[in-house]
């Protein structure tokens, strides 16, 4: 073989395994993206059931209620819709009512988010960024979410501090 | 005094690096012997300096000095000692330092033990490590500096935080960086060798060995980064596909790739342009990872927004020394002189297909990491680019490279036998079949795929095997003469084969974990039993325990087989009084390379407790595959032949030979 | 003094760094060649050949190739000897070490660093720890010594006040919690963690709270504090005939002269029960209801504390009519707390939802409307 024919064939090798490789990437980016939505967002959309996606928001005070098992139910809410969560298992150690919160999952046929897997947030300031970006979209932002809420003490507390000893 | 002796110290390495930015390479356009001898000198004072700065941060940080602001916002009084010492990598200002010393500590070896390296070679190689060093130095003094002070110093520090209390977070990123950093050499010899416009044997000589470390230290890196993610995690998990992972996988894959096509270029005097640009993709890759990593921007685009100075600079950086070399690439890579002919069909062939499925498998890798920030950045849209994508790409790519690394040392140089080589992996293509059918008689009726993948795991180790057999002509000769030879085999070749077998191990040890995986998740009462691959763990109680400064639940498990008793395992859960967080601290049970798992949820109200029980079969071999493959790596450089400094001998031998020309 | 003495010491080592190689006459030690490289080549191919992964013909072929590259390469060494340099470029470079090296230096280091700060390590520190240090150097302090003796009650009951006051109603919850687990259960105790859970909820009585101040209750039924805010849970759970009743008793039972009476007599007007006979309405207690009255009591505050209570008392009140949304008079005043506040989007969304709570009702949207006009909102 001469220097060109070598050249070529090695040329020829490299286009075949890069076309097999976008062909790979192309049929992956296709099929094993999953999207994030909000419940607001899952509201104007209208996903179906059975698509995959990942939730994000806020878990809604009071909505938490362990049954039988480790099957959990909690609600996630991002100040302009909720969307009802189903979840079994152990819910990670940050996981907290009002605390941000992404799950990975479907919808089923009730409209019930069938999480299978569920993040909390990391630290005491940590805020899952989708959660943040997509709060903060929508104007329900504090700089100081996350961390913890002293810019806003009761009202009741203050004046009674003293008074009631 | 010492924060601030600190500080100036640093600003001298700077200074330091500036001077050697420039005055080398104009002794070498013109030749100066003394001015290209400046670089040596500065590469060294550098390293001084900037050590003597990092060794200033961590006292500051042992005496617990918050007038600096880095340690009172990093560290707190009552860290132990080696969280303190630690915590000064742990930080964002610090780490950078970190990075930085390396650097300096790489072009220090390089300027100690470079004597056989041609002159204007050395001054070109130490100035661009300058150039990359003082880019450096103005980013951490501008935009992230670890000395500033604060004026009125608190009482306190801020962070006490547990989960990052922890040995294997404390070690992996500084192995990462050695890794990261180390590839900043064949970088610098790449950018040199364009300067020069000529690449010689000489340059591919070296750039092996140091390639090879840094990539001994990037495989170590990540393993020990997996190995922490699986143990304190709590959930079992070993590789997440996570950008963070991603983003030292990359550079691996590159520095892999790197490592074959150099000892083409050393070997055969083929390759030199492929080479150089992989030197350069490799580093960028790095410098890609560590400012991904450092920059936030992979967790969230608008943290370049809130520090802009930081994100523009970053961003800067990788502009000018990503696009700068390889604009330069483009317009001197025509000038170096091609190399050596060899047939497709030849060990330089089985290296170029090593490196095009290499360079592949990276490129989606760098896809799956970036298409989101991309797709954000253009449409706003938010996706996310999980384990499936990989799995769908990488694997594919990965099962061809596999196949074809026992054939690769068995081809002769520039023209090959294939035919040959597949006689003499006979024996390994019989033991793949073997296992293949083993595995899938015993697993009857299971997963398909496994099996053959166990198979191809089977055929790279013995493929390994075969090649030491080979060279030591087992069997064909008396045993004691194979002794002998096996003996006098130079320690590339054993270092080869261990970092081949290591692939298969990693492989068999990833393909049980993930097929014959079992777990048992459940709430358990006291006296429950809860039955996990043949294992029977019973809850014997939960028990409370005060630490030091941390309440515990510890639950006991009592682990049986077949009615004998095994172990005791004693997962617990710990509340840090405080500060109000609570981690997770798993249970492991090593049986051979097989692990039990178990880890804690919350306890509920009737007094159940979450658990989860894995059991993960042959999981170890996924972190001794690396550790065979470091190991490897460690063997071929201690190989005489390749040693960092000169071969002594070899030179007394050149000299004579240049007396009697 | 020492510190510019060190800087000086360490400039002038890394002058001598640049200059030392310069003073040296340039030796052509030019190190390393190819010639080396090729050398072990040929000496590779015979090892090669003797363990017999390449046969004589091939190794032959490669020796060529090799032995062609070692002349080649011997050859360009003798052109490439480097010439010996002029004395003006070492000259410069010098004079670019000796000036460049400090102006550098000592710009960048003038405008980043702090050379009248000495250090401060802890060792040093602790022991001048004085009263003049500000609160939360003493928390952190008292949190220290907690975090190594966590079974101290005694601390954590002196520590939960504090944070409360404090506004870190997360760890005063934690706090009061750890007290009451190490000194002891108390009424007071459980009002104060009920307050603060409360605190940490942004002033709405959770069940969390709730159940607190139930238990103190319990433990002592005369307990003011825990008394105060059951009512006020029933009053935001829209039970105002249960708080009236609960705050009526308490007046009742009370001592005529307890701080607390003005406070739980506004309150009582606020839900609209009649404060019973002995003790005198507070002055404004006919005020209506939410801002303006607590405005007036908010008077001797300072103006920090004033928006917060505000703030708090609006929030309190959006959270209400989200349970409850038929309080036209409600939805109104939190819209005109918004537009007060400069909050007007807040105001729209409030708006909306106020709209929405009210549509099914005719009469009730009427009404809304009318005060929207007034407000100047329409449409």
């Amino acid at each position: 073989m001469t220097r060109k024919q070598r050249r070529l064939t090695l040329i020829g090798c490299a286009l075949v395994v890069l076309a097999i490789a976008a062909g790979l990437v192309l049929n992956a980016l296709r099929d094993s993206i999953v999207f994030f939505s909000t419940p607001s967002m899952v509201a104007e959309k209208h996903l179906g059931p059975g698509k995959r996606f990942r939730l994000g928001g806020l878990v809604e005070q009071g909505s938490l209620k362990r049954g039988d098992n480790l099957a959990v139910t909690f609600t996630v809410g991002d100040g302009g819709a909720t969307l009802p969560v189903a979840y079994k298992g152990i819910l990670p150690d940050l996981f907290r009512e009002g605390q941000g919160v992404v799950a990975e999952g479907a919808l089923d046929a009730n409209g019930v988010f069938r999480a299978d897997t569920v993040l909390a947030k990391h630290d005491e300031t940590y805020m899952p960024k989708d959660v943040a970006d997509a709060l903060k979209k929508q104007g329900h932002w504090k700089d100081d979410y996350g961390a913890k809420p002293n810019s806003m003490p009761s009202a009741s507390a203050a004046p009674t501090q003293g008074a009631m000893r | 005094m010492i924060a601030e002796s600190g500080h100036y110290a640093l600003v001298l390495a700077l200074a330091l690096a500036l001077i050697q930015s420039i005055v080398p390479i104009v002794g070498a356009r013109w030749r100066d012997a003394a001015l290209m001898n400046v670089a040596r000198s500065t590469a060294l004072a550098q390293l001084l300096f900037v050590a003597a700065s990092f060794a200033a941060l961590v006292t500051l940080h042992v005496t617990s000095d918050f007038s600096v602001a880095n340690v009172f916002e990093n560290s707190h009084s009552l860290k132990p000692l080696l969280y303190k010492i630690t915590g000064v990598w742990g930080n964002h200002e610090g780490s950078m330092l970190l990075w930085v010393s390396i650097l300096a500590l790489f072009g220090g070896l390089v300027a100690a033990f470079g004597n056989n390296l041609p002159l204007s070679l050395r001054a070109h190689v130490l100035a661009v490590q300058a150039w990359v060093a003082s880019a450096f130095y103005l980013f951490i003094l501008i935009t992230s500096n670890p000395f500033l002070r604060i004026a009125n110093p608190p009482i306190e520090g801020r962070d006490l935080n547990p989960v990052l209390q922890d040995i294997g977070l404390a070690v992996h990123p500084p192995m990462l960086y050695l890794g990261y950093v180390g590839f900043s050499i064949s970088f610098s010899f790449a950018v040199a060798a364009l300067l020069e416009g000529r690449i010689d044997a000489a340059w591919a000589r070296w750039v092996r060995p140091w390639t090879l470390m840094a990539w001994i230290f990037l495989t170590l890196g990540i393993a020990m980064g997996s190995y922490w993610a699986y143990y304190e995690l709590g959930w079992g998990g070993w590789w997440f596909w996570d950008p963070v992972e991603n983003a030292s996988l990359m550079p691996w894959l590159a520095g892999t790739a790197l490592l074959h096509s150099a000892l083409v270029m050393e070997k055969r005097n083929a390759l030199k342009v492929w080479t150089v640009l992989l030197s350069i993709l490799t580093f960028s890759l790095s410098l890609l990872g560590t400012f991904l990593v450092r920059s936030g921007v992979l967790t969230s685009v608008h943290a370049f927004a809130t520090d802009p100075t930081r994100g523009v600079f970053i961003l800067l950086i990788l502009f000018v020394f990503i696009g700068g070399s390889l604009s330069l690439y483009a317009w001197r890579a025509p000038a170096l002189k091609q190399g050596g002919l060899f047939a497709p069909i030849s060990r330089e062939g089985a290296l170029v297909l090593n490196n095009l499925l290499l360079t592949t498998a990276c490129a989606t890798v760098f896809i799956g990491t970036l298409y989101p920030l991309a797709l954000e950045v253009l449409t706003g849209e938010k996706i996310s680019v999980g384990a499936p994508f990989f799995n769908f790409t990488f694997a594919p790519l990965f099962v061809p490279l596999l196949l074809a690394v026992p054939f690769g040392p068995l081809l002769a140089w520039k023209r090959g036998d294939l035919l040959g080589a597949a006689q003499r992996l006979l024996v390994a293509g019989i033991v793949a079949l073997v296992a293949i059918a083993l595995v899938l008689a015993w697993t009857y009726g299971g997963a398909t795929l496994a099996p053959l993948a166990i198979g191809l795991a089977a055929f790279v180790i013995m493929g390994a095997l075969c090649d030491l057999a080979e060279r030591i002509a087992l069997f064909r000769i008396p045993l004691s003469l194979s002794l002998r030879r096996a003996r006098g085999l130079p320690r590339a070749t054993w270092g080869t084969a261990f970092a081949h077998a290591g692939l298969g191990v990693a492989l068999i040890g990833i393909v049980c974990e993930t097929t014959w995986n079992s777990e048992y998740i459940g709430s358990m009462k006291p006296d429950d039993v809860a039955r996990v691959a043949g294992y029977e763990l019973r809850l014997d109680g939960l028990n409370p325990r005060q630490g030091p400064n941390f309440r515990e639940m510890v639950a006991q498990f009592t682990v049986t087989r077949d009615g004998e008793k095994v172990s005791v395992m004693t997962p617990s859960k710990r509340n840090f009084t405080t500060r109000g967080a609570s981690t997770t601290e798993a249970a492991l049970l090593t049986r051979g390379a097989s692990q039990l798992y178990i880890s804690l949820g919350d306890t509920s109200a009737d007094g159940a407790i979450a658990v989860r029980i894995y059991h993960k079969p042959l999981v170890l071999m996924i972190w001794w595959g690396p550790v065979l493959m470091a190991f490897g790596g460690l063997l071929s450089l201690s190989d005489r032949r390749l040693r960092v400094g000169a071969p002594k001998p070899a030179k007394a031998a050149a000299r004579a030979l240049q007396a009697a020309e | 003094m020492t510190l510019w003495f060190v800087f000086a010491l360490m400039t002038v080592a890394a002058i001598f760094a640049v200059l030392w190689p310069l003073s040296r006459r340039g030796r052509a030690d030019s190190g390393g060649s190819e010639v080396v490289v090729y050398r072990d080549q040929l000496a590779e191919i015979d090892r090669d050949m003797a363990s017999g992964i390449i046969g004589a013909a091939e190794a032959d072929a490669a020796r060529i190739e090799i032995s062609r590259r070692l002349l080649a390469a011997a050859d360009q060494n003798g052109r490439d000897a480097p010439v010996t340099g002029s004395l003006s470029l070492r000259r410069a470079a010098a004079i670019v070490a000796l000036v460049g090296l400090p102006v550098i230096a000592s710009s960048f280091y003038l405008a980043l660093g702090s050379p009248r700060l000495g250090d401060f390590p802890l060792a040093e520190r602790s022991r001048v720890a004085d009263a003049n240090q500000p609160l939360a150097n003493l928390v952190a302090q008292v949190e220290a010594h907690l975090e190594k003796n966590p079974t101290d009650g005694r601390g954590w009951t002196v520590l939960a006040p504090v944070l409360s006051r404090l506004g870190r109603y997360d760890d005063a919850v934690r706090a009061y919690r750890n007290a009451i687990t190490y000194a002891g259960d108390s009424a007071d105790r459980r009002a104060d963690l009920g307050e603060a859970l409360m605190g940490s909820a942004g002033g709405v009585v959770t069940a969390d709270a709730k159940a607190e101040f139930e238990r103190a209750v319990a433990l002592n039924g005369d307990d003011a504090k825990a008394s105060y805010f059951l009512g006020l849970a029933a009053e935001q759970d829209g039970r105002k005939a249960d708080a009236a009743a609960l705050w009526q008793k308490m007046l009742a039972k009370g001592p005529s002269d307890a701080p607390w009476r003005p406070l739980v007599q506004a309150a009582l007007v606020r839900v609209g029960g009649t404060v019973p006979a002995g003790g005198s309405a507070p002055g404004g207690a006919s005020a209506p209801a939410l801002p303006d009255s607590a405005m007036a009591a908010a008077k001797d505050m300072s103006e920090a504390d004033r928006s917060t209570m505000i703030k708090g008392m609006v929030d309190r009140l959006a959270t209400r009519l989200k349970t409850n949304g038929d309080d036209v008079e409600g939805w109104l005043r939190l819209v005109r707390a918004y537009l007060v506040m400069g909050e007007r989007d807040k105001a729209m969304s409030a708006l909306a939802d106020a709209r929405q709570a009210v549509a099914n009702d005719a009469d009730r949207l009427r009404q809304l409307n009318e005060g929207l006009k007034n407000l100047g909102l329409d449409g």
